[in-house]
């Protein structure tokens, strides 16, 4: 375990530095000693913010997916799954076809509510009585999915032209922009939600083996699924405001851990948040570079890396 | 020990349970017999502390099963569910060693005494060399048997089993009642196992209750349950009685 944490934090900090030190303008360390202000403009205020976000984001999404395979027994469940990217599209496209896209900070801002507003419909369509039903939650993330498709093909159609490029962008997943405020806000509420996630992760760890065998273990079951499954949304929906819909993470990562380390819950929380980072950061490099005219979507380039990465671990398992 | 007063459940507006009242003692093996759907499985679960009695009480050690803290009664009562495979894959000896949850502080590791007790409890139940093994690539009885000894690893003093031998083949149902037999002469622990099979159910037990529509029909000694008259009034099945077996007249 703890050669495992070192070995993901040391490529985490290996690709923030390659990140970093890579891209459409070039940039020399001997310049930015010397104190070149555009070298440390381009450094400060343009690519560190945009790595350490991108490193937040897929600590989020990996850690959010773990939570969600965890919480539903399933292993096919990502952040999105319970309509979080959908809600948070279905609002950023409405914004945009209001024509809010010009104000800076209010398509992520209302993105955010949306996928604060998916999550609570969903969880009130899945509670029966006292409890939560994972299999209605589960089918309610997924129809309301397909009602938010609707509402963002209608937005689409009512928008103007110039405002789609940024929007579609977004919908494709994006760093480009970031600020050191997106950085702080993601930070202190990925540090809370994995301090929650922590704090339950001994319970958590026992669902693997199903509510019930849990509740008899002295797990308070319902506890356990509101926090995991509220913590990790309102981080995710945070995540998807500020860096639009990065696919592939969620889902990925901790099936990837769990392949190399085939270890329980409280072992791959960690290790996805690492993974996850890992990954995006790499990604998102990539989708600078790879074309010198345009930025390519990161999230094209989250599967391209980790697909035939995982596919090749798939093989060799057992 | 365990006392069942007056206990009643209902699923929706489906009464699971009517009216059962039992006292479990010490050092028992209680079977609980019954055709499907009779209450066996509601019963456990109202008693593992899974779901709470519509009306009636349960109480442990004379204190009500509300009041006692969830992890203190997790360390007193094991509870083994009919279906229990993980969603992913792990080693037994990491399934064993999670029945030790009910006594790791909320941010500790199991320790080397939580180990031990894992393996213990693998001894047991002659699965030890199981230990390094992925639950997947192991035989029904084999997993069973990995179930019981994260049970086990919990140093309960009462153990409720669901269908236990349900899946098994018959010389494995041997081994595994044998196994019960010698769990309750070792450890004094009271077992207490449902079966839908009338003939395992009083083979190896101390005590039967037979369960009907959700209501305790009898509660008796197995030859007392195992006679013509009895299982004829009480399931319709014709059958003589050889050695102890039912067979099908």
């Amino acid at each position: 375990m703890k050669k495992a944490t070192l070995l993901l934090f040391v490529l985490l900090a290996a690709s923030i530095a390659l990140a970093v030190s890579l891209g459409s303008a070039s940039l020399s360390w001997h310049a930015i000693v010397a104190g070149d202000p555009t070298a440390r403009t381009i450094l400060f205020r343009i690519r560190l913010p945009r790595v350490l976000l991108g490193a937040l984001v897929g600590a989020t999404l990996a850690v959010a997916g773990v939570t969600f395979q965890t919480l539903l027994r399933n292993p096919l469940a990502d952040p999105f799954i319970l309509g979080v990217s959908g809600g948070a599209a279905a609002g950023a496209a409405t914004a945009t076809a209001f024509g809010l896209a010009a104000y800076r900070g209010i398509v992520p801002a209302i993105a955010f509510v949306g996928a604060c507003g998916a999550t609570a419909a969903v969880f009130t369509l899945a509670r029966r009585r006292d409890y939560v039903d994972p299999t209605r939650l589960l089918l309610s993330g997924l129809v309301l999915n397909a009602f938010f498709s609707a509402v963002i093909l209608i937005a689409f159609s009512l928008s103007k032209q110039s405002d789609l490029t940024a929007a579609l962008r977004w919908m494709m997943g994006t760093l480009f922009g970031a600020s050191w405020n997106d950085v702080a806000l993601l930070a202190v509420l990925l540090v809370i939600v994995i301090t929650a996630l922590a704090f339950c992760a001994n319970d958590l760890r026992m669902l693997a083996f199903g509510e019930d065998d849990a509740r008899s273990r002295g797990v308070d079951v319902e506890r356990v699924k509101w926090i995991g499954f509220g913590a990790s949304s309102i981080v995710t929906g945070a995540a998807v405001a500020v860096s639009g819909i990065i696919g592939f993470v969620g889902l990925l990562v901790p099936h990837l851990i769990r392949l190399i380390w085939r270890r329980d819950f409280r072992y791959l929380l960690p290790l996805s948040a690492l993974g996850g980072a890992t990954l995006v950061v790499l990604a998102d490099l990539l989708a600078r570079i790879a074309v010198s005219t345009t930025e390519l979507p990161i999230g094209a380039f989250t599967a391209l890396l980790g697909v035939p990465f995982f596919l090749s671990l798939l093989r060799r398992s057992r | 020990m365990l006392e069942l007063r007056n206990v009643s459940y209902a699923y929706g507006d489906n009464d699971a349970l009517r009216d059962v009242s039992v006292v479990f003692g010490a050092n028992q093996l209680v079977a609980l017999a019954g055709p499907n759907g009779s209450g066996k499985s509601t019963l456990l679960k109202l008693a593992a502390r899974v779901a709470h009695p519509s009306h009636g009480t349960i109480a442990y050690e004379g204190r009500a099963l509300r009041d006692w803290p969830a992890k203190e009664y997790a360390k007193q009562v094991g509870y083994l569910p009919q279906e229990t495979d993980p969603a992913f894959p792990m080693r037994a000896i990491e399934v064993v060693v999670s029945g030790r949850a009910p006594f790791l502080g909320r941010f500790a590791w199991e320790g080397e005494s939580d180990f031990a007790a894992a393996r213990k409890a693998l001894e047991m139940c002659d699965a030890m060399h199981l230990a390094e093994r992925y639950l997947d690539e192991m035989s029904g009885g084999e997993r069973k048997r990995v179930f019981l000894a994260r049970v086990l690893a919990g140093t309960p003093r009462v153990i409720l089993l669901d269908e236990p031998l349900a899946a098994l083949d018959v010389a494995h149902v041997q081994q595994f009642s044998r196994l019960l037999r010698d769990i309750v002469d070792r450890t004094g622990s009271t077992v207490v196992f449902a079966s839908h099979d009338l003939n395992w159910a009083a083979a190896y037990s101390d005590r039967m209750l037979v369960m009907c529509d959700g209501a305790l029909a009898l509660d008796a000694a197995p030859s007392e349950v195992m006679r013509p008259e009895v299982v004829s009034g009480l399931f319709g099945f014709e059958a003589n009685v050889t050695n102890g077996w039912l067979v099908p007249r």
